[in-house]
């Protein structure tokens, strides 16, 4: 097995009574493609939460390159190499593409020079060059994804934690952002990412990672995973047959 | 070219207002003055206020704090030197008396945000200036005095003139040179998004800090200065709520989060209020408010929101061009 680039170890995470993420365990490997799955609720973005530092667990350790993050302040984890795009976009509006990405450049990396080289590059490899003098305000949905994910990778991650960068995407578009991230670990920079378009995620995924109601549940290929009982059970629900409700009457 | 044009209209700009106050009467000399004074203090506000986002409703604190603290140094230790000379050690004593109350004060205070912490700068002005008023060392009550610095010969609104022209022309280039920088994308980032800025690397607590104090020690230097223009002051005198709206208004009118705004603000609703409405003072504060609202509504990105627009969209018009061609 390769190297290891993050890894949890029975990472835990309460609201007052409610468990979000419970005793869950990963290991993702430098290089690789992941993908996050589950149900709704299932904890995807807590977990990414976590991780970035947005939240401290309850219990449980988070290790990134072989170094716990506990205690570790969210800005510090970007600039370790972390970065993260978010499900729901969140662009600095009165700014311009070009300087939402340049904050990324700027702030992202013990490295300071090349500010201006790194955001061309990372518009390019989102796509988004065209759009650079715009303010963000008013971008399409599909544009607003790329930026996000522009300004993640702006920042010079070793992991890019993409949540849901498909969501709100047309077919066309989705292509388009499967073939950037595939471009992102060519790279060099690992991908983990949560998604619910199974076609985007089964095609560019190495291994899929699956939680229900904060536990881990399944590990394993994409064809391993969508077979996997316990995954079916957890997005249909697990056959009644015979016990059905009374009939109507 | 362009550079060469911009240095010659800042000369022509620095060689006229030397020269304005040998015809303008001493009125308009105060009037300007007080121009001076106050567009530096919106340029001071607006490091924090425009570049952060962090609106403070009570910024008249440091003016009153580096005014009181450069009357307490001279009372203490006298003053060193006389003539423009003596201000120099009180006033640098002011600023850092506002660094370190700024230093202080930052930690708790900005935890908060959005209008909880405009709320809390409100109240922190009031509070500082009850203490002032009602502490007797602070002598806030009888009020307190600074001996004048200005030059025998040489008449008390021609001084003050430039002297606030100078600290407008420092405070400006000050925030055109922090625009430029790391720390202001980093303040803008702050602004429109704390948490993802945060996550894309932005050590948020030490610029919000960084910003809050460096805007507070130019609002306590420019106070400080404005206390030996007047010479004898109490707390009120100082501590003005009116200070701290106006800072926040002018920069409103003119654009928030801009470079020129700050200026293009005060000169606009200084010169409706101090001159053209000077003449009906009774409904004078009725139209000021008028013009306010008005300009919020129709314009929300104030004056240079309004000249930017328009060759924006002139410019976006003409790329399709462009592109075709490339």
């Amino acid at each position: 097995m390769s190297e290891i680039i993050l890894s949890g170890r029975g990472v835990t995470k309460r609201f007052r009574g409610l468990t979000a993420i419970e005793s869950v365990d990963f290991e993702i490997p430098v290089g690789a493609i992941y993908g996050l799955i589950g149900p709704n609720g299932a904890g995807k973005s807590t977990l990414f939460n976590l991780i970035t530092g947005y939240y401290d667990p309850s219990a449980g350790e988070i290790s990134f390159r072989g170094k716990s993050l506990a205690g570790v302040p969210t800005f510090r984890r970007n600039q370790l190499g972390i970065a993260r795009a978010f499900q729901i976009s969140k662009p600095f509006p009165a700014l311009t593409v070009r300087e939402n990405v340049a904050v990324g450049a700027m702030f992202g990396s013990p490295d300071r020079t090349d500010v201006e080289h790194v955001t061309t590059e990372a518009l390019r490899i989102a796509g988004i060059e065209d759009l650079a003098d715009r303010t963000a305000e008013g971008l399409t949905v599909g544009a607003l994804r790329k930026l996000e994910i522009a300004r993640a990778i702006a920042t010079r991650p070793k992991l890019l934690l993409a949540d849901e960068p498909c969501a709100g995407l047309n077919p066309t578009e989705t292509a388009e952002m499967v073939s950037c991230l595939r471009n992102i670990r060519g790279h060099g920079v690992t991908v983990w990412l949560v998604e619910h378009d199974m076609k985007a995620v089964t095609s560019i995924c190495d291994r899929i990672i699956v939680i229900d109601a904060g536990r881990k549940i399944a590990e394993g290929t994409p064809q391993q995973v969508v077979s996997d009982p316990k995954v079916i059970a957890a997005y249909l629900g697990t056959p009644v047959a015979e016990e059905t409700a009374p009939g109507p009457g | 070219m362009n550079r060469f044009l911009a240095a010659f209209a800042g000369l022509a700009a620095v060689a006229v207002i030397a020269l304005l106050p040998l015809w303008l009467g001493p009125f308009y000399t105060r009037v300007i003055q007080f121009f001076f004074f106050s567009a530096a203090l919106a340029i001071a506000w607006n490091i924090l206020g425009g570049f952060a986002g962090y609106w403070s409703f009570g910024h008249t604190a440091f003016i009153g704090i580096g005014a009181f603290a450069a009357a307490h140094f001279v009372m203490q230790f006298g003053a060193f030197g006389t003539g423009p000379v003596s201000m120099v050690l009180p006033v640098l004593v002011a600023a850092l008396v506002c660094a370190v109350f700024a230093a202080l004060l930052a930690y708790p205070v900005l935890r908060l945000r959005g209008i909880y912490f405009a709320i809390v700068m409100l109240g922190v002005a009031q509070v500082v200036s009850e203490l002032v008023n009602n502490v007797n060392w602070f002598q806030g009550g009888v009020g307190v005095y600074l001996p004048s610095p200005v030059p025998s010969g040489m008449a008390p609104e021609d001084f003050y003139y430039y002297v606030f022209a100078a600290l407008l022309l420092v405070t400006f280039l000050l925030s055109v040179a922090i625009r430029r920088t790391r720390f202001a994308y980093g303040l803008l980032a702050i602004r429109e998004d704390e948490d993802t800025a945060m996550m894309l690397g932005v050590p948020t607590e030490r610029f919000k800090i960084a910003a809050f104090v460096l805007s507070s020690v130019l609002v306590g230097v420019l106070g400080a200065v404005y206390a030996y223009s007047v010479g004898y002051f109490t707390t009120y005198t100082v501590f003005r709520l009116d200070f701290s709206l106006n800072m926040i208004v002018f920069c409103l009118i003119g654009g928030i989060g801009t470079l020129f705004g700050p200026i293009v603000g005060t000169a606009v609703m200084l010169f409706l209020t101090q001159v053209l409405l000077s003449r009906f003072l009774d409904i004078h504060l009725l139209i000021t408010g008028l013009i306010v609202v008005t300009i919020t509504l129709v314009a929300p990105g104030g004056i240079l929101g309004i000249l930017r627009r328009r060759p924006r969209r002139a410019k976006l018009a003409a790329e399709p061009e462009a592109e075709r061609s490339a």
